[in-house]
C-alpha cells in the first residue's frame, strides 16, 4: 500500500509537477479555437452523447486524485441512462465533465472524448465538449445540455426571486425578448413542472419555497431551454419519499415531452431500477459494468454489482442485518494495476493480482470489467 | 417595523446609560486632575496658590481631590441631569460648551472619512473580486502581499513616509494644517486649498484601510464562489462575467453593505494618528489633547457622541440586512 504520510521533498515534487500540467491544461482549456478544431463524428448515430475514455482528474497536494479513469459509456437517443455507485466513485465528476463545470484549476479533464450530438433547428453538429474551448462552452451547455443538481435547498440564488432566476435563462437564447415574453415563458415552464399557483412562486424568493417545490423549478429551469438531454445529480436524494416519486415520474414525462435522453445519476437502485433503460456501475473511477436494466438487475456479473443488489433492504427478507460489502472504497491516490475492487472481493482469483482487467462483452449491450469472465485468463 | 426599531431605540437608551456609566467612573478614576495640573502650572509660573482658592477650584469644576465612590456617583448624576436638559456642560480646556466645540471641529474629520471610505470601498472590493476570481495566481499573490503591506504600517509611521516624500521631499503639498494662513481664499479657491491640504492624509487612511476590506470581500466573495447556486448560474449557460458580478457579487454584497452601516461611528470619530501627524484640526486631535489633560465634560460628550453613533450604526446595520437579504425579517 501506499505510505499516505508525505515529506516535505515529495510535497514540492507533487506540487511542482501539479503547476506544470495544471497551466498546460488550462492553456488548453482558455485556448481560442476555430469550431472545426472540435468537430467530430458520432462512432454510432443512435447515440447522443458517447463518453469514450474520459480522464478527468483532480490535482491535489496529496498527489493526482484520478476521479475519472478511463470511463466509456453511451447515452443513446430518447433514453435514460442510470450511473451508480456509491459516494466518491466519480460518476457526479463524469457529469461535471460533460458540462465542463470542474473546479479549476485543480480539477481538468486530461484526456479521452466527450462526443455530443448538438441539434440546431434541423441541423445536427457533433462536437467532442472535452475539446472545446471553455469560452466556446455557451454552444451547449445550459443550451443542449441541461443540469438539475442534488441540493435545491442551495443550488438556487437566495437573493434572486424565482422569476428573476427562470427570466434569466429565456433572456440567454432570446437576448431581445421583452419582460413579459420572458415572463410569460418562464409561467408556462412552471406550469409545465406542475407547480400550482405559478404566479405566485414567480415572485417568490427561493426561502420560501419546499425543497419539492425547489427541486421542480430547477427542473423548470434546465427544461426552459430545451436542452436534448437532461443530466439529473442524484435529483432526489435531499428529498423525502413521496416527493421524490413525484419528481421521478414529472422527470419520465418530460423526457417523453421533450424528446430528449436523461442521464441519470443516483446512488438508490430503487430509482434505477423504476427510471432507467440503461445502467452503468461505476466504482472507484472505472466503469466495472454497463448493460440494460434488465441484464444489470436480473443478471448482475460482477461481484460489486452482485454486492450492490443484496446490500438493497428488501421487505421479504427475514434476516435482521443488512448485507455490507466489507471494507471501504479504496484511495484514489497512486492506484496499483489491478482490479480496484480485489480488497473487497470475496471471489478473488489468481488473476486477480495480475493487470487492470479489460471490458468482456457478454451479450451485444452487457458489458463486465472482471477477471472471472476472462475465457483466456480462465483457460 | 416601526415596533421593531421602537423597541431597539428602546434598548439603546439602556445600553447608552450603562455605557455613561462605565465611561465616567473610567474617566474620574484616571490618573489625571486637572485641577492640580493647573495648580502646579500656576505655581511653576511664580503665582503663589492658597489651599482656600485650590478648594474653590474643586467646587467651581465639580471635582475634589480625593473622589471618593459617593463623590464620583453624585458628579455622574450632576451630568447627568445636564444631559438630561440637553446641557453637555463646558470643557475645562477649551473653555466654551462642549456641543460647539464638537460641532466645530467635526466637518473637517467626517470630510476626510467620508471620502476616505469612499475611494476605501472604490478600491478594496475590485481587487477583492479581482483576488478571488484569479484565487492562487500571481495577480491574487499580488494584491494580498501589497495589502497585507497596508495594514502592517501604523499610521503614524506610515503618514510621516508619505508627508517627507510628497510634501517636504517632492513640496506637491503642504506638510500640515488644513488651510494657507499666508492667503484670504473665498469660495471655491478655499475649497480646493482645503483638498489640497487634506489630501495627503486621505490618502494615508484609505492606504491603511484597504487591506481589511480587501480581505473581506476577498472572503466572502470565495465563499459565494464555491456555493452551489454559481454552479447553477453556470449550469444555465450564463457568461461568467455575468455569473460573477450578478449572481456572486449580489451576495458578497450582504456583509459588505452591513459593514458600511457599522462604519457611522468612525465616520464622525476622527482619525486620531493621522490628524495628529498631519496637524488637522480635527475631532480626533482635539479630543486627544482633551483626554490628556482630564477635560472630564469633552470626554464624556465626545464619547457619548460615539456611543449614540455606535448604537444608530449597529440599528442601521440590522435595518440594511433586511433590506439586502430577502431571508432576514425584521420581528
Amino acid at each position: 500500500m501506499a505510505n499516505h504520510y508525505l515529506s516535505g521533498k515529495e510535497i514540492r515534487a507533487i506540487a511542482k509537477q501539479n503547476a506544470k500540467e495544471i497551466k498546460r491544461l488550462e492553456a488548453y482549456k482558455n485556448r481560442r479555437a476555430p469550431e472545426s478544431e472540435y468537430l467530430t463524428q458520432m462512432h454510432d448515430d443512435a447515440n447522443i452523447l458517447e463518453i469514450d475514455d474520459l480522464h478527468s482528474y483532480f490535482f491535489t497536494e496529496q498527489g493526482v486524485v484520478k476521479a475519472v479513469n478511463g470511463v466509456s459509456f453511451n447515452i443513446p437517443k430518447n433514453s435514460t441512462v442510470g450511473i451508480v455507485g456509491e459516494s466518491g466513485c466519480g460518476k457526479s465528476v463524469t457529469s461535471m465533465s460533460v458540462m465542463r463545470l470542474l473546479q479549476g484549476p485543480a480539477g481538468q479533464i486530461v484526456s479521452g472524448e466527450i462526443r455530443f450530438k448538438a441539434k440546431y433547428g434541423d441541423a445536427t453538429k457533433v462536437y467532442d465538449i472535452a475539446k472545446m474551448p471553455i469560452r466556446d462552452i455557451y454552444k451547449i451547455r445550459g443550451d443542449q445540455i441541461a443540469m438539475i443538481f442534488q441540493e435545491p435547498m442551495t443550488s438556487l440564488n437566495p437573493v434572486f426571486t424565482i422569476g428573476q432566476q427562470l427570466d434569466e435563462v429565456t433572456f440567454i437564447h432570446r437576448p431581445d425578448a421583452t419582460k413579459e415574453e420572458a415572463k410569460a415563458k418562464s409561467i408556462e415552464m412552471l406550469n409545465l413542472v406542475g407547480i400550482a399557483m405559478p404566479e405566485r412562486v414567480y415572485a417568490a424568493f427561493p426561502h420560501e419555497l419546499s425543497g419539492g417545490m425547489r427541486q421542480r423549478v430547477m427542473i423548470s429551469m434546465a427544461l426552459a431551454s430545451n436542452p436534448r438531454l437532461i443530466i439529473a445529480d442524484e435529483p432526489t436524494t435531499a428529498l423525502d419519499v413521496t416527493i421524490q416519486a413525484q419528481i421521478l415520474d414529472l422527470l419520465r414525462d418530460l423526457k417523453n415531452k421533450i424528446d430528449g435522453s436523461i442521464m441519470l445519476i443516483t446512488h438508490d437502485l430503487g430509482v434505477i431500477a423504476e427510471m432507467a433503460d440503461y445502467v452503468v456501475v461505476m466504482y472507484a473511477g472505472r466503469v466495472i459494468e454497463k448493460g440494460t436494466v434488465q441484464e444489470i438487475f436480473h443478471n448482475p456479473m460482477h461481484p460489486y454489482t452482485i454486492g450492490l443488489q443484496k446490500s438493497k433492504p428488501t421487505l421479504q427478507s427475514d434476516s435482521d442485518t443488512l448485507f455490507n460489502i466489507p471494507g471501504n472504497v479504496p484511495n484514489p491516490i497512486d492506484m496499483p494495476d489491478h482490479c480496484y475492487f480485489k480488497e473487497r472481493c470475496s471471489q478473488c482469483t489468481k488473476a486477480c493480482s495480475g493487470e487492470y482487467p479489460g471490458m468482456i462483452q457478454v451479450s451485444p449491450t452487457h458489458f463486465v470489467a472482471c477477471h472471472l469472465y476472462n475465457e483466456e485468463a480462465k483457460a | 417595523m416601526v415596533k421593531y426599531i421602537l423597541k431597539r431605540l428602546g434598548y439603546a437608551l439602556l445600553v447608552l446609560f450603562g455605557v455613561s456609566l462605565i465611561i465616567y467612573f473610567l474617566t474620574r478614576l484616571m490618573p489625571i486632575d486637572y485641577v492640580r495640573d493647573k495648580v502646579s502650572q500656576l505655581q511653576t509660573s511664580g503665582s503663589v496658590v492658597s489651599s482656600d482658592m485650590v478648594d474653590a477650584m474643586y467646587a467651581s469644576y465639580g471635582l475634589s481631590a480625593d473622589a471618593g465612590f459617593m463623590d464620583i456617583l453624585q458628579g455622574y448624576f450632576n451630568w447627568l441631569l445636564d444631559l438630561l436638559r440637553l446641557d453637555l456642560g463646558v470643557s475645562f480646556k477649551y473653555g466654551i460648551p462642549v456641543a460647539d466645540k464638537i460641532a466645530d471641529h467635526m466637518g473637517i474629520s467626517f470630510l476626510i472619512a467620508l471620502i476616505a471610505t469612499i475611494f476605501e470601498f472604490m478600491i478594496a472590493i475590485p481587487l477583492g473580486i479581482t483576488a478571488a476570481t484569479h484565487q492562487y495566481k500571481f495577480r491574487d499573490y499580488l494584491v494580498t502581499v501589497l495589502v497585507m503591506v497596508g495594514i502592517s504600517l501604523p499610521a503614524f509611521f506610515f503618514g510621516n513616509i508619505l508627508k517627507s516624500w510628497l510634501s517636504i521631499k517632492l513640496g506637491w503639498f503642504p506638510a500640515s494644517g488644513l488651510s494657507d494662513p499666508t492667503q484670504d481664499l473665498f469660495g471655491f479657491a478655499r475649497i480646493l486649498d482645503y483638498l489640497h491640504h487634506v489630501f495627503v492624509p486621505i490618502l494615508t487612511v484609505v492606504i491603511l484601510s484597504i487591506g481589511a476590506r480587501m480581505r473581506m470581500t476577498r472572503t466572502n466573495m470565495l465563499e459565494v464562489m464555491n456555493s452551489d447556486y454559481i454552479r447553477t448560474a453556470r449550469a444555465k449557460g450564463l457568461k461568467e462575467k455575468t455569473v460573477i458580478n450578478k449572481h456572486a457579487f449580489r451576495n458578497t454584497l450582504i456583509p459588505l453593505v452591513t459593514s458600511l452601516a457599522g462604519l457611522l461611528p468612525s465616520l464622525f470619530s476622527g482619525a486620531i494618528i493621522t490628524e495628529q501627524v498631519f496637524d488637522l484640526p480635527g475631532i480626533g486631535n482635539i479630543a486627544l489633547q482633551a483626554m490628556n489633560v482630564g477635560d472630564i465634560p469633552f470626554i464624556m460628550g465626545y464619547n457619548m457622541f460615539l456611543a449614540v453613533l455606535s448604537v444608530v450604526g449597529v440599528l442601521l446595520a440590522d435595518l440594511m440586512y433586511a433590506i439586502v437579504d430577502p431571508r432576514v425579517k425584521l420581528e
